[in-house]
């Protein structure tokens, strides 16, 4: 039915369209070609002026109009140190390409009306003039190499990478379908190897454990950067081309699965700067259509967004990018856990089993200590994954062993304290080899000087859930007396 | 219509020919041959180069409506993200997903993707590509030339029937279950060559790809015809520096092509090896759809360079033919020479060289090693300077002038404006560091929009006004073409100028939706405007179409062969040439194209010879 | 088409056709100077395999070349009206390039056998597509030969302006393609050296 309304439509349309035509073909019949030339002529010679008007002051008011919205004009200085420089070109290439567009736009049409075909006139012969090619020829090559050598300076300095002594905070940004995974390198400063092949649930980045660069790398969800230090930004992807684009600091970059690009910039605005900036300004002081109770200025936030068609979800890449104070930082940093400790440390694709890291030695004595009050019996004890290694002839992992060589130390240093040791096996297994590794288990803590009346065993259980390894869970009985 | 303003008729012309023209015996051995003798071989598989124009400029305005419809689909999401689009699916059918509980209908963004990728591939090979240089070099070439027809007429239609080809099969992946191809008409890997990147990059880009191939090889026995016979096949007395500009447009262009053109179709022949024979040109270490994939040593930045080197002398491609165009309209309706002819050759030569070395300039923020990028900001603003030089060289031609307002001509002046803006932003974009900013956002959208979107098709439409006499012995109606012209103009400044504003807001292109962030969130009402605007200039184009089609049948009959009063050979046939061109002999040339005003004449034809102490004008 | 020399003002002293032919060889060389290119570039970001060009690949140069010596003497054989040598020639030009093609394929075997497949590596993945685009610019050539033997078999003899501008251009492609393979071996033998 509406196919049938739209083809009628189309066809009326056509109708009139052809009778308008036709009625102005009669007239001019009517009152002489030649006659009805000349009239438009003149009537188009004045559209001509009228629209270089209407354009000119179209194009400049626009302009003036929209300006507070547009990046490098109004409350949008960049928020980066370089991108003064790069907005500085966009300024003097619009002075010199403004001027062209105005004065050949005037020349076009008002040489349009001006020489419009009227009885009587000729035309002029005038076929070439060197002298005037060789002018508008060199003006406009003089201009370019003006533009060409403001340009390369400004690109050569804002592309250059960092120099060997230069102090830089290295991140990484990785383009997915459809968001960015951002790596942190921790305290060491540096960003961990990662390997696509090694890519999994439980390792979103393929980063390759084995590299110790990698244990204190963090990821988070949200971009934050301390105001005025440099940054790196290494800008990856994993399945297809991404492009890191941080518009208010005029940042951007390809993101290549399988080559590595970079972006070196400082941020120089907080977030809370760049707000008090916009408040002075009233398009921005407008209730947030979105939270009406806020305005626009109060809910603004930094954005890292996606240039690069990658699919579907292109349009939706996003992450907040947050710039705060040092201090504010330091903070926030604090409160970050290394992806390594709190998802991969002590499972099965954990390389590091030979030995607990310093870092975890104290904070597992620390924690273990704590755990031996009296508010605690009954309670299970900080003991991490007990890892056997090997198959017919198995072992405990070296980090086990070392938990228990602390957990011995604790109970040799509280006189009198006990535990319990609760032994769950899973459905279907071997009640022998359950036995064995737990005797392996008690061998480590009377090696290291418990006594035997310190460990209580519980008779092997079966476990009820569904679940495919061995578990040994110490609980607090005896909180004893320190030494 | 037109001739009111000339001095008497030319039929000296007709004299002029059999006195001194060219006798090569062609009508002996080729009348009543079978280049016209049934319908089929004159309608269907045509060999004649005025048919085959007219089947070029046919098949692109099919193209041109296609593209332009789907340019307003997406543009309905743009502008009006939220409002249903559910009547629109007895036309999109599975791409409208219909929410279950309000029953409003949205664009799938898969398929809005699609659309972006097919208007974009559409209007830059079918419509500008083919449609206009393979119309108008088609039509041009020999006429202008004195030639009977192209070197070789049997390629010249298959030139054709290969771009049909090629249409038909991307019609074809219009209707496939996956949808068409959708990763922009750039067709970047690793999303083009991974059908689990998108639905789109399975079967839609298998067939795009086959498409495009058959495209190439249009573009190529078209190329080869027209350089060989600008080359070979030029009338007595025609030399070079003899020429139209038309003509020195449209063998450039040739060139740019058949240089071109081959390294796409080797881009295209990679990715289909990455797609399916498991090479790895353009992939490297891709962990996708739960699987890291084996391909290892490839770049996708190899692919840009491949593709750019064609992207980029595309755009001259299509630029060119609307620029020769233009200085032959506003020359024949001023009534004045093209100011500065050798000038405007020299700068063509120069644009067509150039074009070949700044394709990086579209890859600036790609990864390419940035000491590279610094030679291709040198000579992209270097290409500024001719095509600054061809502009002030049309404004010169105004002046002093006695300018006729026709259809044409209007679409020649409008051309220069959208010229100048369009251009002058691409002196932004070739400047890397600006681009860095610039690069994918609305303020490239807008660039090439007004070059391409709005100048290239406004020269197109110019030709079509201009020589429709010549290809149907008869007139398009002038005021609906006026009508036609000031709708389009001040439409097309309402669609993108706006976009400027956007890009330099930072917004993204390619985005189907801007609410996600914040920052791009704040165009609603102007993406509105720009919406609205579009709908209405498409609707002003339908005032063209229907001129057009009308016209053939019931236009004005062109009473006389050269009802423009101009100097060029096309205008010394019949009304209505049959196969051959000239009815007798070849016309013999004296002298070059744009003798207008010269020595008090209101214009004095190619043919004619010089009189007795003239001086030719070069 | 086919009185186009007889009828037609042509400025050159080429004929037009044989002068669009030219000027189609330079669109192929054009997408041959491509992957070339590419693999120059490829080549020098390492993770290149580096392995033997098999000798096969030798041998199918040097029939081609030959091929190239048989078609040169069949014409000049149908010049001098020497039609048996004309013919036959043909034939044996035919012959080497269905030859040429069989080689190329062992060559591919012998890659495959050393364990270089069409996906292992880039540097034999740009072997396989740069010689195998060229077997299919030769495969047009051998149409082109197959109808010079129909024409020789079949047409009474007779060296017609036409006849001799077809031969011509056949051998114009065949030479072509020939010395764009020496160019193509020729290059990846040296860059194999590098």
């Amino acid at each position: 039915m509406t196919i049938l309304l739209v083809i009628i439509s189309i066809i009326l349309i056509a109708v009139i369209v052809v009778q308008i035509g036709k009625v102005t073909e009669l007239a001019a019949k009517i009152r002489g070609e030649e006659e009805m030339q000349y009239e438009v002529n003149r009537s188009q010679g004045g559209y001509m002026i009228l629209f270089l008007v209407v354009f000119l002051i179209g194009c400049i008011v626009s302009a003036v109009y929209f300006k507070n919205y547009m990046l490098g004009y109004g409350p949008h200085l960049p928020a980066s140190e370089h991108g003064s420089i790069l907005d500085k070109m966009f300024n003097v290439t619009l002075f010199f390409t403004g001027i062209v567009f105005v004065i050949t736009h005037i020349l076009l049409f008002y040489f349009s009306w001006k020489y419009s075909a009227k009885k009587g006139k000729k035309a002029l012969f005038i076929p070439h003039d060197n002298k005037l090619e060789i002018i508008w020829t060199a003006i406009p090559a003089v201009v370019m190499t003006f533009l060409v050598v403001g340009g390369l300076d400004a690109w050569n300095e804002v592309m250059a990478d960092v120099s060997d002594d230069d102090k830089y905070l290295e991140i990484e940004a990785t383009g997915f379908q459809f968001g960015w995974n951002l790596r942190y390198p921790g305290a060491d400063g540096l960003i961990g190897e990662k390997n696509y092949k090694l890519i999994s649930s439980e390792n979103p980045l393929g980063q390759n454990w084995k590299d110790e660069k990698n244990l204190d790398d963090f990821l988070a969800t949200e971009l934050v950067l301390p105001v005025g230090q440099k940054v790196r930004v290494r800008i990856t992807a994993q399945d297809v081309l991404h492009n890191f684009y941080l518009p208010h600091f005029r940042v951007k970059m390809d993101a290549i699965p399988g080559m590595p690009t970079y972006f070196v910039f400082t941020p120089s605005k907080t977030t809370e700067e760049y707000r008090q900036e916009l408040k002075k300004y009233p398009e921005y002081n407008v209730p947030d259509p979105a939270d009406p109770t806020k305005m626009l200025w109060e809910t603004f936030e930094y954005e890292l967004a996606c240039a690069e068609l990658c699919g579907r979800g292109h349009y939706s890449m996003k992450r907040p990018v947050k710039i705060v104070s040092q201090e504010e930082y330091d903070t926030w940093l604090s409160s970050q856990s290394s992806y390594y400790l709190s998802n991969i440390r002590f499972k099965e694709s954990d390389p590091w089993t030979d030995k607990l890291f310093d870092i975890e030695v104290s904070s597992k004595k620390e924690a273990l200590n704590s755990a031996f009050v009296f508010d605690n019996i009954g309670k299970e004890l900080p003991i991490d994954a007990l890892i056997f290694k090997g198959d017919k002839e198995f072992s405990l992992a070296g980090y086990s062993k070392d938990q228990l060589v602390l957990l011995a130390e604790t109970l040799k240093s509280k006189q009198g304290s006990s535990v319990n040791l609760a032994v769950t096996i899973p459905t279907e297994s071997d009640n022998v080899v359950a036995e064995a590794k737990t005797k392996l288990i008690l061998d480590v803590l009377y090696a290291n000087g418990v006594n035997s009346s310190q460990i209580d065993l519980s008779p092997v259980s079966i476990a009820t859930e569904d679940n495919t390894t061995t578990k040994w869970v110490f609980t607090l009985l005896g909180a004893g007396l320190s030494l | 219509m037109a001739n009111v303003l000339t001095a008497a008729p030319h039929s000296e012309e007709d004299v002029l020919i059999e006195q001194m023209g060219y006798d090569d015996h062609f009508h002996e051995h080729h009348d009543g041959d079978k280049f016209q003798s049934n319908f089929i071989t004159t309608y269907i598989f045509s060999q004649d180069h005025k048919m085959i124009a007219k089947q070029f400029l046919i098949t692109g305005m099919f193209w041109g409506v296609i593209g332009g419809l789907m340019s307003l689909v997406f543009r309905l999401q743009l502008g009006f993200p939220e409002e249903s689009m559910a009547w629109l699916k007895p036309v999109l059918g599975k791409w409208i997903e219909i929410n279950a509980e309000t029953g409003m209908g949205a664009l799938s963004p898969d398929f809005y993707y699609a659309l972006v990728t097919m208007h974009g591939t559409i209007l830059v090979f079918f419509v500008l590509t083919a449609g206009l240089s393979g119309t108008f070099s088609n039509l041009l070439i020999p006429l202008q030339l004195g030639a009977r027809d192209m070197a070789s007429p049997l390629l010249n239609m298959m030139s054709y029937w290969f771009f049909f080809l090629a249409g038909v099969i991307m019609f074809i992946s219009l209707f496939l279950n996956t949808g068409p191809f959708s990763g922009g008409w750039t067709a970047y890997p690793p999303l083009s060559a991974l059908p689990q990147a998108s639905t789109g990059s399975g079967a839609g880009m298998t067939l795009w790809l086959i498409s495009l191939v058959f495209f190439v090889v249009s573009v190529l026995l078209g190329g080869i015809n027209y350089i060989t016979t600008v080359l070979n096949l030029r009338t007595k007395g025609m030399n070079m520096w003899r020429m139209p500009l038309t003509i020195w447009a449209f063998f450039v262009t040739a060139i740019l092509g058949l240089l071109s053109f081959p390294v796409l179709a080797s881009a295209f022949f990679l990715v289909m090896c990455d797609r399916g024979l498991g090479t790895s040109f353009f992939l490297n270490e891709i962990f996708i759809g739960g699987q890291a994939l084996d391909h290892v040593g490839g770049s996708p930045v190899l692919y840009q360079h491949l593709f750019w080197f064609l992207g980029h002398p595309e755009v001259y491609i299509i630029i060119l033919p609307a620029m020769g165009i233009v200085s032959e309209v506003l020359a024949v309706h001023s009534r004045k020479p093209v100011f500065g002819y050798k000038a405007m050759v020299f700068s063509i030569l120069a644009i067509g060289f150039l074009s070949f070395i700044v394709w990086a300039h579209h890859m600036f923020m790609s990864g390419v090693n940035p000491f590279i990028s610094n030679f291709f900001v040198v000579f992209t603003l270097i290409i500024a300077v001719p095509s600054a030089v061809k502009v002030f060289n049309w404004i010169a031609t105004l002046f002093g002038g006695n300018i006729r307002f026709t259809a044409a001509s209007l679409f020649g002046i409008g051309f220069v404006s959208m010229f100048i803006s369009g251009g002058l932003t691409g002196i932004f974009l070739g400047n890397s560091a600006i681009d860095i900013q610039m690069h994918d956002t609305y303020f490239v959208v807008a660039h090439f929009h007004i070059v391409m979107g709005v100048a290239a098709f406004f020269g197109m439409f110019a030709g079509v006004y201009h020589w429709f006499p010549k290809m149907y012995g008869r007139f398009m109606n002038e005021t609906l073409g006026k009508l036609h012209f000031w709708g389009t103009m001040v439409g097309a400044y309402l669609i993108f100028w706006p976009m400027h504003y956007i890009g330099m807001a930072g917004v993204p292109r390619r985005y189907y939706r801007f609410d996600t962030f914040q920052s791009f969130s704040q165009f609603d009402d102007m993406n509105k405007f720009i919406t609205i605007a579009a709908i209405v200039t498409f609707g002003f184009q339908l005032i063209l179409i229907i001129n057009f089609f009308y016209s053939i049948w019931y236009g004005k009959k062109v009473t006389e062969k050269n009802p423009w009063g101009a100097t060029t050979l096309e205008w010394t046939t019949e009304v209505d040439p049959g196969h051959g061109n000239w009815a007798g002999k070849l016309p013999v040339v004296h002298r070059w194209a744009y003798d207008y005003a010269k020595d008090g004449q209101d214009f004095i034809s190619q043919i004619t010879p010089l009189k007795e102490g003239e001086i030719e004008t070069h | 088409m086919s009185t186009l020399e007889n009828t037609v003002y042509s400025r050159n002293k080429i004929h037009p056709q044989k002068f669009a032919l030219l000027v189609s060889c330079a669109s192929v060389v054009m997408l041959f100077a491509a992957l070339t290119s590419a693999y120059v570039v490829r080549q020098a970001a390492g993770n290149w395999l580096e392995f033997p060009m098999p000798v096969l690949f030798l041998y199918s140069t040097l029939t081609l070349i030959v091929s190239s010596l048989t078609l040169h003497f069949s014409y000049k054989g149908f010049l001098a009206g020497n039609v048996k040598s004309y013919k036959y020639l043909l034939l044996l030009t035919f012959a080497l390039g269905v030859l040429f093609i069989y080689l190329q394929y062992k060559g591919w075997m012998a890659l495959v056998s050393m364990g270089v497949e069409l996906g292992t590596n880039p540097s034999g993945s740009f072997l396989y597509v740069l010689s195998g685009l060229h077997a299919a610019h030769i495969l047009g050539g051998l149409a082109a030969v197959f109808v010079a033997i129909l024409h020789a078999f079949i047409l009474p003899y007779e060296v017609s302006a036409k006849r001799k501008l077809r031969f011509e251009m056949t051998q114009i492609y065949w030479h072509f393609v020939d010395i764009l393979w020496i160019y193509l071996i020729v290059f990846l033998w040296l860059q194999q050296q590098s």
